[in-house]
């Protein structure tokens, strides 16, 4: 823990140099350590129309994290803010990013949804929020894995490029609701699978652990812009992955 | 059946190995604790879980086997019955302590990015079912879903008990055909909420406490022991294969570098049904202890074991003791530091502290079983004591 913190120390270091060289102003707050920004996966389909230029479509699909209303309006989710981060890295490339998030449903529930809410949307690439809803629900491990599944088969089949989101972190929840085998679980199912899992559980307690977001002692208000925050944090991460899974 | 002479000394192994199940349940409860990479689950398919349930149904049909015998039917019915009663209070009490945890939880918590997902909360809503419905054993919050279990096995244990006093193949057929028929059409239990099931199938995980009582109330039976020495071969090969596979999973878990073996083709492993691939090379690790360590291996009577024994011994109040010492220890975790030091630190308090009440219970049944002796006569009270 010592030496994470001090390897990120130095890479906020060299990212505030970075910003001042060029101007950037991407806040330092976002940033996590190496090791989680780590890529291998491709995402080849995506890759190919950034390429040619051709407008790309990416469904969001998800749970309340994704919907976003924690943060006050839709524009502040973070598919919006992925969106947003996306057309800055390819000005010349028309990217939407639709927000097809729903509270409270297990892994199995957005599977029945993909016809209309992803097929339809006729995307390039799916990212994939998931877990929340069956940790919570105390769903069997296999029969998550087993959605994740029948999800990516069917996405794969349709030549549609994957990308898994895994749990929110915050300290207090973890007392009461047991993620770590279902963590275990998505990660275990993108890796068999080669899909590229977006560490969002672990980015988050990091961010938790440098206390760069407190929920604890704040305002009501407060409480919201920091939600905001965190989404914009999560967006702007994914686009970065998205960016190195595609060179 | 052959039942075991009142005489017959107690079998330490079955003590001892229990209170190391009761103390690697203890480590594995915690969430992400780094000793959980050195516990059964991380080099087997199964985990304490089954060695708790397995001891359990072979203890009971020893001594329930035993009051069977001298006592009688109802005498020995009445007897299980008093040891669910006790399980029950027990659940009920660690539930309360639950409910106490996760409802401060829940008003305490501010972070606005839950607060649709927080559904575990929901029971707050509406107390007054959620109550009824851990009454009934159907709210079965995490880490509160084994003890539901052991105490539906005791309800049907007089039943049971009764079909191995006629031949034990009365008893293990149906249950083995009930175990098979979980497999086959995937029957689970309903629980509460709504969409939740009992986290250990009692259709599937009964067998493993039946398997046990079979062989607790065949103990002394010869043919068993040449069967197993028979098996023993096969049940290293089996066990041993099991092995490597788990536990190169578990390195590239860590490592992704490392192949995991067959991990496409098996990988889930079903806990809630106790799959096969639990069960089988738990049966063969059985075997194996059965051959390799004798019922009067010397370190089972050593200072070094004796604490375990003690644990494994009083394993009601220890397995209480060490859900409350695994919320506390992950409390700790999460709200002040996790760094490997302090996680080493909490996982050596919790062990020590079931240790030692395992001690000061084990001395206070002494002290009470003592008969009230005048000042003069003390010594040898305390004799008999220990």
């Amino acid at each position: 823990m010592k030496r994470r913190s001090l390897l990120c120390l130095a890479g906020a270091a060299a990212v505030n140099l970075a910003m001042s060289a060029t101007g950037r102003t991407e806040p330092s707050e976002c940033e996590v350590p190496p090791e989680l920004s780590a890529i291998s996966a491709k995402l080849p389909h995506l890759a190919e129309r950034l390429a040619a230029r051709q407008p790309v479509n990416i469904v969001a699909i998800g749970g309340a994290s994704t919907k976003g209303a924690a943060a006050g309006a839709a524009d502040l989710a973070y598919p919006h803010r992925l969106q947003m981060a996306l057309a800055g890295y390819y000005p010349d490339v028309p990217i939407a990013v639709v927000n097809k998030g729903v509270p409270r449903q297990s892994t199995q529930q957005m599977v029945e949804r993909f016809p209309t809410d992803v097929i339809a949307e006729d995307p390039i690439l799916v990212v994939w929020e998931a877990g929340i809803s069956d940790a919570v629900r105390g769903i069997e491990i296999d029969d998550f894995a087993a959605a994740l599944q029948a999800g990516i088969d069917e996405l794969k089949n349709r030549a549609i490029d994957i990308l898994l989101v895994d749990m929110q972190f915050s300290r207090r929840t973890s007392m009461v609701i047991n993620f770590e085998q279902y963590l275990k679980a998505v990660h275990r199912v993108g890796d068999l699978n080669e899909v590229y899992v977006f560490p969002r559980f672990e980015m988050m307690r990091y961010w938790s652990e440098q206390n760069m977001f407190n929920f604890d002692d704040v305002a009501e208000d407060e409480r919201v812009r920091l939600a905001a925050k965190v989404y914009e944090c999560v967006g702007r991460k994914l686009a970065q992955a998205i960016r190195t899974a595609v060179r | 059946m052959a039942l075991p002479e009142p005489s017959t000394p107690r079998d330490l192994r079955l003590d001892f190995f229990r209170g190391v199940s009761l103390i690697l349940i203890f480590i594995d409860h915690i969430p992400e604790n780094i000793l959980s990479y050195f516990t059964l689950q991380a080099v087997t398919f199964f985990d304490a879980a089954e060695v708790f349930i397995f001891i359990s149904g072979f203890t009971a049909a020893l001594v329930y086997g035993r009051r069977l015998a001298s006592k009688g039917a109802l005498y020995a019915t009445a007897q299980v019955l008093r040891r669910a009663w006790q399980l029950y209070v027990a659940h009920i009490f660690l539930f309360v302590l639950f409910i106490a945890e996760v409802s401060y939880t829940a008003t305490a918590f501010k972070n606005p990015m839950y607060n649709e997902e927080m559904r575990v909360a929901d029971f707050l809503n509406e107390p007054h079912i959620a109550v009824i419905k851990a009454l009934l054993l159907e709210f079965q919050p995490t880490f509160l879903d084994i003890l539901p279990l052991y105490i539906l096995m005791l309800v049907v244990f007089p039943v049971i008990l009764l079909g191995l006093r006629r031949h034990w193949l009365w008893v293990l057929v149906p249950s083995a055909t009930l175990y098979l028929a979980v497999q086959i059409f995937d029957i689970s239990v309903p629980a509460y909420p709504e969409g939740h099931v009992w986290y250990f199938n009692p259709l599937a995980w009964q067998f493993l406490f039946v398997a046990g009582a079979v062989l607790g109330s065949r103990s002394q039976d010869e043919s068993v022991a040449a069967l197993l020495k028979l098996a023993y071969p096969v049940a290293a090969v089996v066990f041993v294969a099991a092995l490597a596979v788990k536990v190169s999973w578990t390195i590239h878990g860590v490592w992704e570098t490392f192949p995991g073996l067959f991990l496409k083709e098996l990988w889930p492993v079903n806990k809630n049904n106790l799959s096969p691939l639990r069960l089988v090379p738990f049966f063969a690790l059985v075997a194996l202890v059965a051959t390799l360590v004798p019922r009067r291996a010397r370190f089972l009577d050593s200072a070094a074991a004796r604490p375990l024994v003690l644990c494994g011994q009083q394993s009601l109040e220890i397995f209480c003791l060490s859900i409350l010492l695994s919320a506390l220890g992950h409390f700790i975790l999460s709200e002040y530091d996790s760094t490997i030091v302090v996680q080493l630190v909490v996982n050596t308090a919790g062990i020590l502290a079931m240790l030692l009440t395992a001690a000061l219970i084990d001395w206070y049944k002494a002290m009470d079983r003592m008969p009230n002796v005048q000042p003069g006569a003390r010594r040898q009270g305390d004799k008999v004591a220990r």
